[in-house]
This record gives C-alpha cells, sequence and structure tokens, in this order.
C-alpha cells in the first residue's frame, strides 16, 4: 500500500520523532510505514487521518 | 526511549542480576550440600528469576506498539524453529549414533539460552527488513 504520511508530516515540519511521539508509537514504525515497509493497523490509520485531519483513503492508497 | 522500554530494563536488569548472583551461589553451594532436598533448592532456586525475566518479556511484546510487537513475534517464531528444527536434528544424528554423546543435562541446559541467542539474532535481521530504504 502506498501513503502520504511522509508528505503530510514534511509539510508540517515535523520530524519522525515528532510524528511518532503524536502517534504514540516508535520512531522505526513511523518510517516503516513511510517507506511502505509496513502497513499499519485499521485503528493506527485512524490515529494518523485524525492527526493531519484527513480522511484514510485520502492518506492511504491502494497499489495500482 | 520510549517508557514502555524504560519498564521493560527496569524489570529485565534485576531480574538478570538475580539470576547470576543465584546462580554462581548455587554452583558454589551445590558441593557442599549432600541433602537431597536442599540440593533441589539450591539448584532450582535460580529458576525464579527467570520467570520474572520471562514476564518482563511478556510485558513489553504486549505493551510494545504494533510494529514493535510484530518484529518480536516474527523472531520469536524464526528462533522457535532454528531450535526445535535444530534440536530435532541434532537428535536424529544422535540416535544414529553418528556424533558423540552429550550428557543429557547439558543439551537441556543449553535448550533456554540457545533459544534467547537465536531470538536477538533473529530479531536483528528482522529489524533491518522493516527498516526499509
Amino acid at each position: 500500500m502506498n501513503n502520504r504520511v511522509r508528505e503530510l508530516r514534511s509539510e508540517r515540519n515535523w520530524s519522525q520523532a515528532d510524528l511518532a511521539e503524536r502517534l504514540d508509537v516508535s520512531r522505526q514504525t513511523v518510517n516503516a510505514i513511510e517507506t511502505g515497509k509496513y502497513d499499519p493497523s485499521l485503528p493506527l490509520a485512524f490515529k494518523v487521518a485524525k492527526l493531519f485531519e484527513l480522511t484514510i483513503e485520502s492518506i492511504f492508497l491502494p497499489e495500482e | 526511549m520510549r517508557a514502555v522500554h524504560k519498564r521493560y530494563l527496569r524489570e529485565f536488569l534485576p531480574a538478570m542480576t538475580a539470576y547470576v548472583v543465584l546462580i554462581l551461589g548455587s554452583v558454589w553451594l551445590l558441593p557442599q550440600l549432600q541433602n537431597t532436598p536442599l540440593r533441589v533448592l539450591a539448584t532450582l532456586v535460580p529458576v525464579i528469576p527467570i520467570v520474572f525475566v520471562l514476564r518482563a518479556m511478556f510485558r513489553v511484546i504486549r505493551d510494545q506498539d504494533e510494529l514493535e510487537r510484530r518484529i518480536d513475534l516474527e523472531s520469536i517464531v524464526a528462533a522457535s524453529a532454528v531450535v526445535g528444527l535444530g534440536s530435532f536434528t541434532y537428535g536424529l544424528l544422535l540416535s544414529a549414533n553418528v556424533l558423540p554423546q552429550p550428557r543429557a543435562e547439558t543439551v537441556a541446559v543449553w535448550v533456554l539460552p540457545a533459544l534467547f541467542a537465536c531470538f536477538g539474532i533473529a530479531k536483528c535481521l528482522v529489524r533491518l527488513y522493516y527498516r526499509g530504504r
């Protein structure tokens, strides 16, 4: 699954550590999500969407 | 370091220290004991802190974030597979009398350390995989 997490984080000038702290996860988890190595669970995806004030489907995009 | 891992260290380090102290004490004490119940007690007391080490591990796995939990669980599966398959293969070779026969207690005692060591190695590899590009 592709996602816009890195782009949205950069727009807000947050580091991976900043985002990790806001989501209450490790920086490693943020990095794995951004690089597409790990697809978050639905609750974490909702948390990301809520933090960025967007819908889940506008952040996480199924691969074509 | 996140709070969950700080708590893990607070629980793990004293338990591991207690184990080292008790195992050294046990090794020193055993040759001096003739009474069987006392020998059993001196031998098994070091197992108690290991139970607390395992408790700390269960708690950190349960409470860390979802990727950390996945990494730990994948590492445990890999370590269990390696140790299980390794000991099974070793057992087959022993039963075929193609290897020198070890003492049974030596084999039994090394199962848990082998599991922990394989878990550590597997965790490094799994973490590398999730580190990404």
